[in-house]
């Protein structure tokens, strides 16, 4: 076995290879994240969980500042309600063509198998297995399109009907038509498709279109086994263009921006509102939990008020919001270990920390502390002082020790 | 998978008579020769009244001027007095039919042939027999029934293999074991050797959409 130091050295030499353990600041809702929540917020995540596992139709808003760990919590959520369908959605990618990009997000995330079993099972209610004399199947493709629209026609407006029609085609093509059934699979995965492809699968519209899409949604979400969670990162971002207008408005503006455009709201406006009316949209799906994210309460009020306005009224209770605090001194030290640790699992050279598990070597505690208090805890800002050093020490030839000296005495000035 | 003698509703060998009304996949093979099979989802069994089936499809073999041919007819039946005439009456548990539905294909699967009118594809009879294995060898068939020394078999679909023997897939089997109980199983794929088939039947898929 090798001395500590001999190790230490070892540790370095690998360091040295040029990948900083802490290269990723920012959490994204595509890239997988499995490291853990600090401590600090388990109580957090276990009254989210609380809340979504006693509620079925809910709009819960988190609030939290830039870099505080939101989509961080939306991996942590994610991982710890395996049991439901959390779909993390970024307005900026679903600001047009909103429920088909809504659709495309939640099948990238349920998968392509639980998708064919949903339908499967909706086949089934629609009465795809009616055994005849008992025993057996005879595929009356029409008499099962007949039942589902007799089903579901009720649950739709006057306006969405030919959307269902087209979407039960879709659904029994897929089924129970094995001549078309990879057709009609491509059309159920969202792909745009042309009208000769349309025309064989007896369809009018893709799932571009918005009612379609929205149709398909309820239906998936309605029937999935598990829950479903819309997961809506950076919420504020509908409420950000039009936000300059409003507050001159408030503060009684000289100028008036009909004299230049008359009193049509601005396109930025009406297309928030169209959002905004989308979303709300969505509370007509059943059992479908909304969690929003903020960064402050003035945006929550400002979303509040917005909704107000709309002409559809919001029948879905917006709960108390909950709060996502910065790190505490403690999280920090448990945050670098676990980073070094799953660095070093990434590359099957976790011996370092296998034998000297409390060790923070390169760094040490009372580095990791003062930059917890020059950041105050703000998770981002932690993690990018840790890039920092960690550039410094992979890149220069500078010694361990002096380098280490000189955040020390930084830290104390 | 076997399932225990609760689901057998009539049983004349051994006595067994269920009062009551019954709903599901139900079985009832008869006592003529060659055992004709019919399918129903509905049975009602009154001791006073006797046995009733309301829309059953009857399968078997009929002879029409010296010739064996198969039928396959919905009707109405009544057993009173002449019970002889059935052999037992069995309901499927609900969870081999469900291993069954979920090994079927669908009608129009590509390579799967429908026939439309119901035939015999064989039947073991010294006089007028049917053997057309040899003519369908590598086929797909679609909807089999077969009586298989004393067992009824109902498969969804049936291969004549490279030896003219029939493979049956995604199959119920209801036969006697050694002690002469009743006894309901799915099979996933039946290899049977054609001396053993009393007779194979294709039900066409026509006459099961009127």
């Amino acid at each position: 076995m090798l001395l500590f130091e001999n190790q230490k050295g070892v540790f370095l030499n690998f360091l040295k290879t040029g990948i900083n353990p802490f290269e990723k600041f920012v959490s994204t809702g595509e890239i997988k994240e499995d490291l853990g929540l600090a401590k600090s917020r388990i109580d957090l995540l276990e009254s989210i969980v609380s809340i979504v596992e006693n509620n079925e139709n809910f709009i819960l808003p988190i609030i939290g500042k830039v870099g505080i760990g939101k989509t961080h919590l939306y991996w942590a959520l994610k991982n710890r309600l395996y049991y439901f369908n959390t779909i993390h959605l970024s307005l900026e990618k679903v600001y047009k063509k909103f429920f088909y990009n809504t659709y495309s997000e939640f099948i990238e995330t349920i998968g392509l198998e639980p998708l064919r079993n949903i339908i499967n099972q909706l086949c089934n209610d629609w009465g795809a297995l009616e055994r005849k004399y008992g025993f057996f199947h005879v595929d009356n493709i029409e008499k099962v399109k007949n039942n589902a629209f007799e089903k579901l026609v009720n649950k739709f407006r006057e306006g969405e009907k030919i959307a269902l029609i087209d979407v039960i085609t879709g659904i029994t093509t897929h089924q129970l038509d094995p001549y078309k059934k990879i057709e009609a699979e491509r059309w159920l995965l969202g792909e745009l498709m042309n009208i000769k492809e349309l025309s064989r699968l007896n369809l009018i519209y893709d799932l571009r279109k918005s009612k379609n899409a929205f149709i398909m949604l309820k239906l998936l979400i309605e029937n999935s086994k598990l829950g479903t969670i819309f997961f809506f990162d950076d919420f504020e971002k509908i409420i950000s263009i039009p936000k300059v207008i409003e507050e001159d408005e408030d503060e009684g503006e000289i100028f008036d921006r009909s004299w230049l455009y008359g009193k049509k709201p601005l396109p930025n406006e009406s297309a928030t509102k169209k959002v905004l009316e989308k979303i709300l949209k969505l509370q007509r799906i059943e059992v479908l939990r909304i969690i929003i994210v903020l960064r402050a309460d003035n945006s929550l009020e400002q979303v509040k008020r917005k909704i107000s306005r709309l002409e559809e009224p919001l029948k879905l209770e917006v709960l108390e919001p909950l709060y996502l605090e910065n790190f505490i001194e403690e999280d920090i030290f448990e945050f670098y270990l676990k980073n070094m640790e799953k660095y070093l699992q990434n590359f099957k050279y976790s011996t370092f920390y296998e034998d000297y598990p409390n060790s923070y070597f390169p760094l040490n505690k009372k580095i990791l502390s003062s930059i917890f208090h020059k950041t105050k805890g703000n998770p981002r800002e932690i993690t990018k002082h840790l890039i920092k050093i960690f550039n410094e020490i992979v890149f220069t030839h500078e010694n361990l020790e002096i380098l280490l000296k000189k955040y020390e005495k930084s830290s104390q000035d | 998978m076997n399932s225990a003698s609760s689901h057998i509703l009539y049983d004349s060998l051994k006595k067994i008579k269920i009062e009551g009304d019954f709903n599901g996949s139900i079985i009832t093979k008869c006592n003529d020769d060659p055992n004709s099979i019919i399918f129903s989802d509905n049975m009602k069994i009154s001791y006073s009244e006797g046995i009733f089936i309301s829309k059953g499809l009857k399968v078997g073999f009929e002879t029409t001027y010296k010739k064996k041919s198969a039928f396959c007819k919905v009707l109405d039946f009544h057993w009173n007095e002449n019970l002889s005439r059935i052999e037992y009456s069995v309901l499927v548990p609900d969870d081999i039919m469900q291993l069954y539905s979920e090994g079927q294909f669908s009608d129009a699967f590509p390579f799967t042939l429908n026939l439309l009118h119901t035939a015999g594809l064989f039947l073991d009879d010294y006089e007028l027999g049917i053997n057309h294995l040899e003519f369908f060898k590598g086929e797909i068939l679609k909807n089999p029934i077969s009586l298989i020394m004393n067992g009824v078999l109902v498969a969804d679909r049936v291969v004549i293999n490279h030896r003219g023997d029939p493979v049956f897939y995604d199959c119920l089997i209801i036969g006697r074991d050694e002690n002469d109980d009743l006894n309901i199983s799915y099979e996933p794929l039946t290899n049977v050797d054609d001396k053993v088939v009393k007779y194979i039947i294709i039900l066409g898929i026509e006459e099961l959409k009127i």
